[in-house]
């Protein structure tokens, strides 16, 4: 079969997934609202259309949404791609926008350097706190997925524990901590709305990570691990420091994902929890198939989506949590491999005879 | 301070706070095992015990009826896990994606489907009567006898019904063909395909018994551990199971110490919890914190064994 045709059916495929994945939405809409048409027209049309006329302010909230989602879709992008089923980004979103908070809390400094060094500062702790699940598992083969998924709760009990002890605002009702400098604060691109500067930053982040893994060396290595582990060892590449380096790149978006987050969208941190988007961000990585390049739009998706099923819980009254629903269905048939793969296996037979007539044709007209 | 938590440690309060933290823990570790046996990994464990206690304590309010709460749970369970085998061995989905898709399913979909069933948002509270909580047993004899009747009778039924697991299952993998069918797949899938064992038939089966064994834990955790189903009942367990599995060596006796050791982590975290100059926060994060260090041990001593193999056959 062409490589056209392939790309054909991956898309037709994709497309398919992503239908079954809304008709169980529509069943689930119709078994559980009072009035399933506006439920509908709250998850598909509200988000970008409201009373007759395009709802701007909406749809920059999408799209500012988004932001976090990219960083934690392209961290799982760079360790699956090295196969390394590192499911920590939860504790590096955590724990990267909790200590680009205090930088930016207690750390004064001048307004252009405040905002670059908080995030960076969130980076770097995401990228340290993946050293260990990544550590362990190259030095001592222990399941970077078990470790960094026990990682992520003793993360968020850290930082509840210093949010609480040590930095709380005791004259707030929440459990928050003080306000942020305005100096660490990312503006917003566009006042009223949550599009802040964190969504540019997010593309360039895209753009980097997309040249990174293939135009790099580095990124060379790190998809050919995942691809042959064993060939990638035996010809030649450091494997065991590549695996720590895929997985550190990881900590590190979702650290920067988990600052620009913080110090976008609020003045104080006051998350209570883990926030959710590393999970988010496996969906997004999935539904672009590792791709870094459509990481943005996987997670437009999402974010309208998440968006639909909020407005919906708002004027319908059907659970927001529905967007699970949906994302857990859309991720089992995205990544299932042999889904519809007697429609291909008759396509590449329909092709392959397709060829074999036109060769014959061919030979006959070479007779005559 | 360290005498205070050897005195807290060393009472039989404690002792019976292990065996009940440890119940659901081992239920999924057992499950854990089971799947692992066979050669596949099922991360889904937390979603499954998820949903399995949801529609437990459902079906235990409709019919009023612990036994039906707790057979529901067994068969959701199953139900879940099968859903995870056809994606995962049928559609070839990676095993760990739909093992994590069920995760999502078990994190909100519960709560959606709470709703959608009960009208109920986040909390079956204020459903639960006395006849849909499983019953405590008391063991006669052994309950008269002071200190070990005070740590080992008085346990919801299900406690023992775990433990007593650990022996079944050991006697299934060990002591049956079917057993024999699952060791064989999960130690080469082609030689035991080459001999006629139906690779796919015995992950099947073995995922299926996985779900059924981590849809008791979930019955545990919402019709006695937690007397009610909540949206962040299970907390990790399905997690902490795969850690001690792991640290278990895969084998039922080994998984079973491995859930005891996480039980006391957790007791001594919950005693700890009430004491002056303890952070709740730090001392919440314990079991988990173990768990890693347990991966640690258990992943030098695998390297060390591996070593003085080699020497060994160096050797000769």
């Amino acid at each position: 079969m062409s490589d056209k045709r392939n790309i054909m059916f991956e898309i037709a495929r994709g497309l398919i997934a992503i239908t079954i994945a809304i008709a169980v939405a529509f069943l689930l809409i119709f078994a559980s609202s009072d009035d399933p048409a506006s439920a509908l027209q709250c998850l598909l049309i509200r988000p970008v259309w409201t009373s007759g006329a395009l709802n701007t302010k909406s749809i920059l909230t999408i799209l500012g949404r988004t932001t976090p989602m990219i960083f934690t879709g392209l961290a799982v992008c760079v360790m699956f791609s090295a196969n390394q089923f590192n499911l920590g980004g939860e504790g590096a979103v955590m724990a990267g926008g909790f200590v680009a908070a205090l930088v930016g809390i207690y750390v004064p400094m001048s307004a252009g350097l405040h905002v670059v060094a908080s995030v960076l500062i969130g980076t770097i702790t995401g990228g340290l706190i993946m050293i260990i699940p990544a550590v362990l598992k190259v030095k001592l083969k222990a399941s970077e997925m078990v470790s960094s998924l026990m990682l992520n709760y003793v993360v968020m009990y850290i930082v509840l524990h210093f949010l609480n002890m040590n930095f709380a605002d005791r004259s707030k009702g929440a459990t928050q901590t003080f306000p942020m400098e305005s100096t660490s604060l990312i503006g917003k691109m566009v006042t009223g709305t949550e599009l802040t500067w964190g969504f540019p930053v997010a593309i360039i982040a895209t753009i980097l990570v997309a040249i990174f893994m293939y135009r790099t060396r580095w990124g060379y290595t790190i998809r050919m691990i995942g691809i042959n582990e064993s060939f990638s060892k035996y010809s030649g590449m450091k494997v065991g420091a590549v695996l720590v380096i895929s997985q550190v790149i990881g900590g590190a978006l979702s650290g920067m994902g988990g600052a620009i987050e913080v110090l976008g969208r609020y003045e104080t941190f006051r998350w209570q929890g883990l926030p959710g988007y590393g999970w988010t961000g496996l969906t997004v990585a999935i539904l672009a198939k590792n791709n870094p390049i459509l990481v943005p739009f996987a997670a437009l998706f999402i974010a309208y989506l998440d968006r639909g099923c909020e407005l919906m819980s708002i004027y319908a009254g059907v659970p927001a949590e529905m967007i699970d629903i949906i994302q857990a269905v859309i991720f089992l048939f995205f990544a299932a491999e042999q889904f519809m793969a007697k429609t291909k296996h008759k396509m590449v037979v329909k092709g392959a005879k397709e060829e074999m007539k036109q060769i014959e044709l061919a030979k006959e007209g070479g007779d005559l | 301070m360290f005498e205070t938590i050897m005195s807290m440690v060393l009472t039989s309060s404690f002792g019976f706070a292990i065996l009940r933290i440890t119940t659901p823990i081992l239920f999924a570790a057992l499950a854990a095992v089971v799947a692992e046996k066979a050669g596949v990994c099922n991360i889904g464990l937390e979603g499954i015990m998820m949903i399995s206690s949801l529609f437990g304590v459902l079906f235990a309010y409709w019919t009023n009826s612990w036994l039906v709460g707790v057979i529901a749970a067994v068969v959701v369970g199953t139900l879940v896990a099968m859903i995870i085998a056809i994606f995962a061995l049928k559609l070839k989905t990676d095993i760990i994606l739909a093992g994590i898709a069920i995760n999502l399913v078990g994190g909100g979909g519960t709560t959606f489907a709470l709703y959608m069933f009960t009208g109920l948002k986040g909390n079956t509270a204020g459903l639960t009567t006395p006849q849909m909580l499983t019953p405590r047993i008391n063991i006669p004899l052994i309950q008269d006898i002071p200190v070990i009747g005070e740590i080992f009778s008085g346990h919801s039924i299900l406690t023992y019904v775990a433990f007593i697991l650990v022996a079944v299952v050991w006697v299934m993998l060990y002591k049956t063909s079917l057993g024999l069918r699952i060791r064989a797949v999960g130690e080469n899938s082609h030689a035991a395909d080459s001999v006629g064992v139906s690779v796919l038939k015995t992950q099947y089966i073995a995922l299926a018994l996985s779900g059924a064994l981590s849809g008791l834990g979930g019955a545990y955790m919402s019709m006695y551990y937690s007397q009610s189903w909540n949206t962040g009942i299970v907390a990790g367990r399905g997690f902490i199971a795969l850690a001690a599995q792991a640290m278990g060596q895969g084998e039922p006796i080994g998984a079973m110490f491995a859930s005891l050791f996480f039980g006391f982590a957790t007791a001594l975290s919950t005693k700890l919890e009430g004491m002056q100059g303890f952070s709740s926060y730090l001392v919440a994060s314990i079991p988990y914190a173990v768990t890693i260090l347990g991966l640690v041990l258990y992943a030098i001593s695998t390297m060390k064994r591996v070593k003085k193999h080699r020497a060994k056959t160096e050797a000769k």
